[in-house]
C-alpha cells in the first residue's frame, strides 16, 4: 500500500484506551466509504482492540505492523 | 432505533462514595459506542447520585486524574444514553432537577425491556 493511497493519519501514540478507538471510530465517519485511514498507537491494548473493532464494525484491518513500540494500522472503511 | 444493531446496557449501582468506582463504566460504554454498539446506562440503588449537577465536575476516580464529566461526556458524545428510576433518586433524596441535562426517567418495567432487548446487561 502506498503512502498516496491513506486518506488521513491519526497519531494515537501516548493515548491509553479508550481514546485511540474512540477518535478512530470518529475518523472513519469523516472519510469515504474504502478511503483508508492510517493510525499510529503505543498503547499495547490497540491490537486486541483493533481486532474488536474490526470484527464489530465491519470495517477491515488491511495490515498492523509494529516498529520500536509503535503500532501502525491501515484501516479502510467498508460502509 | 436499528433493529440490527447490537445492543449492551450497563447498570452502575454504585455512586459517590466510591470514586474508584466511578468512571469504569463509562470507559467502557463509550468504547462499546465506538464499536458501532447501542449502549445504554441505568442507575440504580446509589448510582444516580453520579448525576447530581456539580458532581461530573468535581468527582475524580483517581485522585488528581480527570473528572468523571470528562469520562461522561466522552460517552454521551459517543451517543450513550443515561437511565435512571424514579425510586433509585427517592433513595438518594434526589429529584431529576437535581441531576444533570439529558437523563431520562424509566421504570422498572421499562429496565426489564431493556434488559431483555439487550445482547449483554453488564453490572457494576
Amino acid at each position: 500500500m502506498t503512502k498516496a493511497e491513506i486518506a488521513s493519519t491519526l497519531d494515537c501514540r501516548g493515548l491509553l484506551c479508550p481514546i485511540p478507538i474512540i477518535k478512530l471510530s470518529k475518523a472513519v465517519k469523516g472519510v469515504e466509504v474504502g478511503a483508508v485511514i492510517e493510525m499510529l498507537a503505543t498503547d499495547p491494548g490497540s491490537v486486541p482492540d483493533m481486532e474488536a473493532f474490526e470484527k464489530q464494525t465491519g470495517h477491515r484491518v488491511l495490515d498492523r505492523t509494529e516498529a520500536n513500540g509503535v503500532f501502525r494500522f491501515l484501516v479502510q472503511r467498508a460502509k | 432505533m436499528d433493529r440490527d444493531a447490537r445492543r449492551i446496557l450497563y447498570v452502575q449501582t454504585t455512586g459517590t462514595e466510591s470514586p474508584e468506582r466511578s468512571a469504569t463504566v463509562f470507559f467502557l460504554a463509550a468504547s462499546a459506542a465506538a464499536l458501532d454498539i447501542e449502549v445504554g446506562i441505568y442507575f440504580t440503588q446509589f448510582g444516580p447520585t453520579l448525576l447530581q449537577r456539580g458532581v461530573p465536575e468535581a468527582l475524580q476516580a483517581k485522585r488528581g486524574g480527570a473528572t468523571l464529566g470528562h469520562f461522561m461526556d466522552q460517552a454521551r458524545d459517543l451517543g450513550v444514553r443515561f437511565y435512571v428510576c424514579q425510586p433509585s433518586l427517592d433513595l438518594n433524596n434526589l429529584k431529576m432537577g437535581d441531576l444533570i441535562e439529558g437523563v431520562e426517567m424509566i421504570g422498572g418495567a421499562a429496565f426489564n425491556n431493556l434488559a431483555l432487548e439487550a445482547d449483554r446487561v453488564i453490572c457494576f
